[in-house]
């Protein structure tokens, strides 16, 4: 059926990334154009951070992003630590290593979800969400909390680790690296999402790191870019770990970037847990006015580089905290380039987008 | 592939459910740390208000009780609206006085269609369940240390 149509897609539609829109311009069934429609989840979370306190901003943080909240919040904890002038003790550093890793692992294993459901296998998705289910139980019996944690704060993390971490932890690394592998087997291997992600959404790692675009889309495009190795922050300069890469730069090679990731921060937090010990502190007082000057931090979260800049004018709350998120690059000149370089059709889309691996709480904040 | 694919689903189709019916078959899910419901020690409580004043989410105001509290004169205890509250914790960790607790009962214990059945006044939240305490200050106050770790 030739001819030019508008269509819109989402933020109802099940192929949708998300509470977000796109006004899709299509010729026949390929898609030319793809116009972001965001604003859905628009709460204002920079404003509402500026007009709390220092010390319970922080609660905040991190809740703009469901899937990976953990490096959000080490991010933020780490400005503030930049804007009080304080050194956190060495265990609060590894620790918050390993609840980043985490984080990152049960986020992977929730786009497995997605990129299964748009492929059409969904068995397997499943059983990565039972890697992510003991994940949050995790977090639930350290922290106290499935999802937010409110674990790490400006100063270093918040209690004492409860007792048989390590053994626990390292069991579970374990646990989650046998689903991992099943899932990978089952997905990667299979023929049916072979031919739907081969060469579907191609882009190289260097066009991408021009576009905007951070994380496992540059890395699987061929590029080592890794903040963690960068400009490493924490302790990720005393840890050992590699940067997975992939070749083309199409969906399916972003896919197998992701599983190599999660093997990568297995290997991370086997590290980092033996150097949380019981009984050594774990958190500086800061005090409860901070000082002028600014703080500033980049992590590398599941999805790319967040940053966060906060200003600090005196007093009791911080003058002006700016996130930047690395999703919005994905879904505007990402998403554009790939629909004019190659026949990306309707069918095609959902794929390409479960690929990118967009975060829309992200980019509407 | 695809049939090893097959033979791993039949693995874990045999395996038990993981999925568990709550509360029909078994208990809600609890640790030891689970961050819930408050319980107040209204003689503990001497009305500072530190938690009012610490909270994110606007959930507790300060009210008058009737009553005879020697170390409260002004009779005013926290009142904590359940539903707005993120459970963050921060004001068992203000507490100056030790008065304020975190209970195990979160989830949908909690779920209500009346909003009002969760603004506990002063006098319900001290009539809590002690067994059920999960966290207390202690856990969660800051240890002196200096700057520099």
């Amino acid at each position: 059926m030739a001819g030019s149509y508008t269509v819109y897609f989402g933020p109802q539609h099940p192929g949708a990334p998300g509470n977000i829109g796109f006004k899709l311009e299509l010729e026949g069934e390929r898609v030319v154009k793809a116009e972001l429609i965001p604003g859905f989840l628009h709460r204002g979370f920079e404003k509402m951070m500026e007009n709390r306190k220092w010390e319970n901003s922080y609660v905040l943080s991190y809740r703009f992003c469901v899937e990976d909240p953990d490096s959000l919040e080490v991010a933020y904890a780490e400005a503030l630590d930049k804007v009080f002038k304080v050194d956190p003790p060495e265990k609060a550093k590894y620790f918050r290593m390993i609840q980043a890793e985490f984080s990152r692992i049960a986020s992977h294993m929730f786009w497995v979800h997605f990129m299964a459901g748009s492929t059409g296998l969904r068995t397997p998705a499943y059983w990565a969400l039972v890697a992510r289910e003991e994940i949050l139980k995790w977090f639930a019996w350290v922290t106290g909390h499935r999802v937010y944690h409110d674990f790490s704060v400006p100063g270093g993390i918040r209690g004492e680790v409860p007792e048989g971490f390590a053994e626990r932890t390292i069991q579970l690394t374990y646990l989650v690296e046998d689903i991992v592998k099943d899932v990978e087997k089952a997905l990667l291997g299979n023929r049916v999402f072979k031919r739907r992600t081969r060469g579907v959404g191609v882009i190289k790692g260097d066009v991408a790191l021009k576009l905007g675009a951070t994380g496992p889309v540059v890395r699987g495009g061929g590029l080592k870019y890794d903040t963690r190795k960068i400009a490493p922050y924490e302790r990720y300069d005393k840890v050992s770990f590699e940067i997975p890469v992939g070749e083309v730069g199409d969906s399916y090679d972003r896919a197998l970037v992701r599983f190599r990731e999660v093997y990568e921060s297995l290997k991370i937090i086997r590290q980092a847990v033996l150097e949380v010990r019981r009984g050594e502190p774990y958190r500086v007082k800061v005090p409860l006015t901070a000082p002028p000057g600014r703080g500033y931090a980049r992590v590398e979260a599941a999805r790319g580089e967040y940053t966060v800049h906060v200003l600090s004018a005196g007093g009791r709350s911080p003058y002006r905290v700016r996130f930047k998120s690395p999703s919005l690059p994905l879904l505007t000149t990402v998403l554009n380039y790939m629909l004019e370089n190659e026949e990306v059709t309707i069918a095609d889309l959902p794929v390409v987008l479960a690929s990118l691996d967009p975060c829309p709480p992200d980019i509407d904040r | 592939m695809v049939l090893s694919t097959i033979v791993k689903s039949i693995e874990y189709m045999l395996k038990r459910p993981y999925t568990r019916l709550v509360p029909a078959k078994s208990k809600p899910f609890k640790t030891e740390r689970l961050r819930g419901a408050h319980i107040l020690d209204m003689s503990k409580c001497t009305g500072c208000s530190m938690c009012q004043l610490v909270c994110p989410a606007n959930a507790i105001d300060m009210v008058e009780v009737e009553g005879n509290y020697p170390q409260n004169p002004r009779r005013r205890f926290p009142r904590i609206d359940l539903h707005k509250c993120t459970y963050c914790g921060l004001c068992v960790e203000y507490c100056p006085f030790n008065a304020l607790y975190m209970t195990s009962i979160t989830g949908f214990e909690l779920y209500t269609r009346d909003k009002k059945t969760t603004l506990k006044t002063p006098l319900e939240l001290s009539k809590g369940d002690p067994s059920l305490i999960t966290v207390r200050r202690e856990m969660l106050a800051v240890k002196e240390v200096k700057p520099g770790g």
